[in-house]
């Protein structure tokens, strides 16, 4: 009996290792620019294995500055980024794939070539390198293009090469400065589709977007950052918790009156009254709906990542 | 050391498959190899061509040769001056018939050829002077010149193009942003040592076979005889200081390259190293004529500009050993200084996107 106990415990406690273990961290990120313009201040999240991160924020809040000081491209003028618990050197970032904000690629050299190069430059032999080159050409629908230059491609195209120049030599992190925009949406799928799959191999993937409805779909967490601090981060769930749930009663043909004792926003739509409420107890708010006319509509109302955005953001 | 190579094999394989590189190469090739020809073409003729009429062949010796060729009779001979088979006819032994006034040297050749036929016949027997140079061996002049004058324009071409390449490899890299890729996965020494290295070794593929083309012009053409002592040592000078002049300038192009985002202002951000290097075009320029004179001398220990000057003044004229070894001791120093520096320029400037970066700014931060 006892045994099994500890038999428990010592599962438990190489669970958490595990997951700290492989858990991206960053701790109280501050970055003044020259200018005197503060970027960041005390911007901190973690992101674990296998866990998908959206980062979202309006332009010039700071996500790319923090994602470059992940990659090291910038120095923090304080605070800690941490990986498996540990600080982040060079060594470790040489296995993290990363997509920079502004895509950047050799014009001239030829897909597959281009590829190939970056896997060398992370560390890969010739062999794994070609290899890895050629999934990912035929993965990404490039294999017709392998001989072109990237300046011959369409932009689409020149962004799957980016992406597979980020993913090539099977990364430990992924790092992307907001990937999806300018794609179509089937490009955009695809990418999503291609993330996920890293995600379930135990990567940590952290991407930034505009496009919250995406981030709402995709992502198991979400960083909500504003002028350079950190205003919300958890599960959307735990985002949508921190909002406080909110009851949505929709009634035809009511009788007068009937939602006096009851706190919140009451609505004329036509001849139906819609309340929204934030009274704890659900079932008082049906019955007084079902007294007072046919109720058409009753259920929690789940705020979506714009509406959770703007509302952090305000 | 690996991610420097395979920088460096990236840089080496793109270029090499331009065209620009190879157009550029056959081009000159083409030109050094018919400068080297062009001396036996342009300079003085060695050889003369007498028509006899009624006279024997005067005893010539030296460099000079004549070939002889009979004719007839005066009228025979006369025409074929005028035609210009010949360039002189001597008649009966006494007369010299021309068009126009004759050859310098032919003229004394053949008076004094007479003169030794003359008193030879009398039993007398002359033993030609021997003549001795008791200061500067000047007997290759004219080919040191000339190779000096193919070096000051080969070197200055590839020391001043190649660098301009490194330049524009960095804004390339810079500008488009995939240096902030590059530089997670390869540290800025890697990258800044991978592309100098690379595309030196494209800019010595040149040198080499710029310098094999010359050789071999030179060999075909009968021209190398003429080469003076030491010849292998002055091309393995060259070859030595371009790479110490190339480093120094690259690294330096590297640096001044890294503070822009932009092809369109490498050119200007260049200026103070370009002007430099027209400096030590103008004074390797000047020691082709006067390799003797105090300033080509003054000049030639002085990095950077010695790495042009120091060549061209030992293909000129003969330079001891010794002051040869200590201007490239020298030169060696300033190029350590240079690429220390240019690599702390490089790493901080590099990942600085937008406007120009202020050179004070890198050099004095952090
Ligand atoms: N190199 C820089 N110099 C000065 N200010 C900068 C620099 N980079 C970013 N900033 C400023 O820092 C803030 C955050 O920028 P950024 O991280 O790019 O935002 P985001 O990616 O969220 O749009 C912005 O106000 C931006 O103007
Ligand atoms: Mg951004």
């Amino acid at each position: 009996m006892s045994s099994r106990r500890a038999d428990i415990g010592v599962f438990w406690a190489a669970a958490v290792r595990d997951i700290i273990g492989h858990m991206l961290e960053t701790e109280e990120l501050r970055k003044t620019f020259g200018t005197g313009k503060v970027a960041l201040d005390r911007v901190s999240f973690a992101v674990r294995p296998g866990e998908m991160f959206g980062f979202v924020g309006a332009n010039g809040a700071g996500k790319t500055t923090t994602m470059r000081i992940v990659m090291g491209v910038l120095e923090a003028d304080s605070g800690e980024v941490r990986w498996k618990g540990g600080p982040l050197g060079f060594a470790e970032r040489r296995r993290f794939g990363y997509m920079p904000e502004e895509r950047g690629l050799y014009q001239k050299m030829k897909v597959a070539e281009q590829i190939d190069y970056f896997g060398r430059l992370h560390g890969l032999s010739p062999a794994a390198s070609k290899k890895a080159t050629a999934e990912l050409v035929e993965r990404l629908g490039l294999t017709e293009r392998t001989k072109d230059a990237v300046e011959a491609l369409s932009l689409g195209n020149q962004q799957r090469v980016q992406l597979a120049v980020a993913l090539v030599h099977d990364p430990d992190v992924l790092i992307l400065d907001e990937p999806f925009s300018g794609l179509d949406p089937i490009a955009v799928d695809a990418l999503a589709e291609a993330l996920r799959e890293r995600a379930r191999g135990g990567v940590p993937v952290i991407f930034s977007s505009h496009q919250l409805d995406l981030v709402e779909r995709l992502c198991d967490s979400v960083g909500i950052i504003s002028a350079g601090r950190m205003v919300a981060s958890g599960t959307v769930d735990e985002l949508r918790g921190a909002e406080g749930r909110k009851l949505r009663v929709i009634v035809a043909d009511p009788k007068p009156g009937w939602a006096d004792g009851l706190s919140g926003e009451l609505t004329v739509e036509g001849g139906r009254e819609v309340l929204v409420t934030e009274e704890d107890d659900d079932q008082r708010v049906l019955r007084a709906a079902m007294s007072a006319g046919r109720v058409e509509h009753f259920g929690v109302e789940r705020p979506t990542l714009t509406e959770i955005f703007k509302e952090a953001v305000a | 050391m690996n991610g420097l190579l395979l920088v460096a094999g990236r840089e080496i394989r793109t270029q090499v498959r331009s065209k620009a590189f190879v157009v550029g190469l056959v081009i000159m090739v083409l030109l050094v190899g018919a400068i080297s020809f062009a001396p036996k073409v342009l300079g003085g003729p060695d050889s003369y061509k007498v028509g006899l009429v009624a006279s024997e062949r005067l005893p010539v010796w030296g460099d000079t040769k004549i070939e002889w060729k009979d004719y007839a009779d005066e009228a025979g001979a006369q025409r074929a001056v005028l035609d210009g088979d010949v360039d002189a006819a001597l008649v009966g032994g006494t007369r010299v018939l021309t068009d126009g006034a004759i050859d310098d040297q032919l003229g004394l050749l053949l008076q004094s050829a007479h003169r030794e036929a003359q008193i030879g016949s009398s039993g007398v027997k002359i033993t030609p002077l021997s003549m001795e140079s008791v200061g500067a061996d000047t007997r290759y002049q004219k080919t040191r010149s000339g190779i000096a004058v193919v070096l000051v324009i080969v070197l200055f071409m590839l020391i001043i193009g190649t660098p301009m390449m490194v330049a524009m490899g960095v804004v390339e890299e810079k500008g488009s942003r995939i240096v902030e890729i590059l530089l997670t996965s390869v540290r800025p020494w890697q990258l800044l040592g991978g592309k100098i290295l690379g595309l030196g070794a494209v800019g010595m593929i040149n040198l080499v076979a710029i310098l094999v083309a010359g050789l071999g012009g030179a060999l075909a053409s009968g021209l190398a005889v003429d080469f003076p002592p030491g010849m292998a040592g002055i091309v393995v000078g060259v070859c030595v200081w371009f790479v110490l002049g190339y480093v120094f300038f690259a690294a330096l192009a590297a640096a001044l390259g890294s503070l822009v985002s932009r092809q369109e202002e490498v050119g200007n951000v260049l200026t103070p190293m370009t002007m430099t290097m027209m400096a030590s075009y103008g004074v390797a320029f000047y020691s082709v004529k006067e390799p003797t004179s105090l300033v080509a001398t003054i000049v030639s220990y002085i990095p950077p500009f010695s790495s042009m000057v120091m060549p061209v003044r030992s293909a000129a004229a003969e330079v001891p050993l010794w002051q040869v070894l200590i201007s490239a001791g020298l030169m060696v120093a300033g190029v350590v200084v240079v690429v220390l520096l240019a690599a702390r320029i490089y790493e901080r400037a590099v990942l600085r996107t937008g406007a120009r970066v202020r050179l004070r700014d890198v050099v004095t931060s952090r």
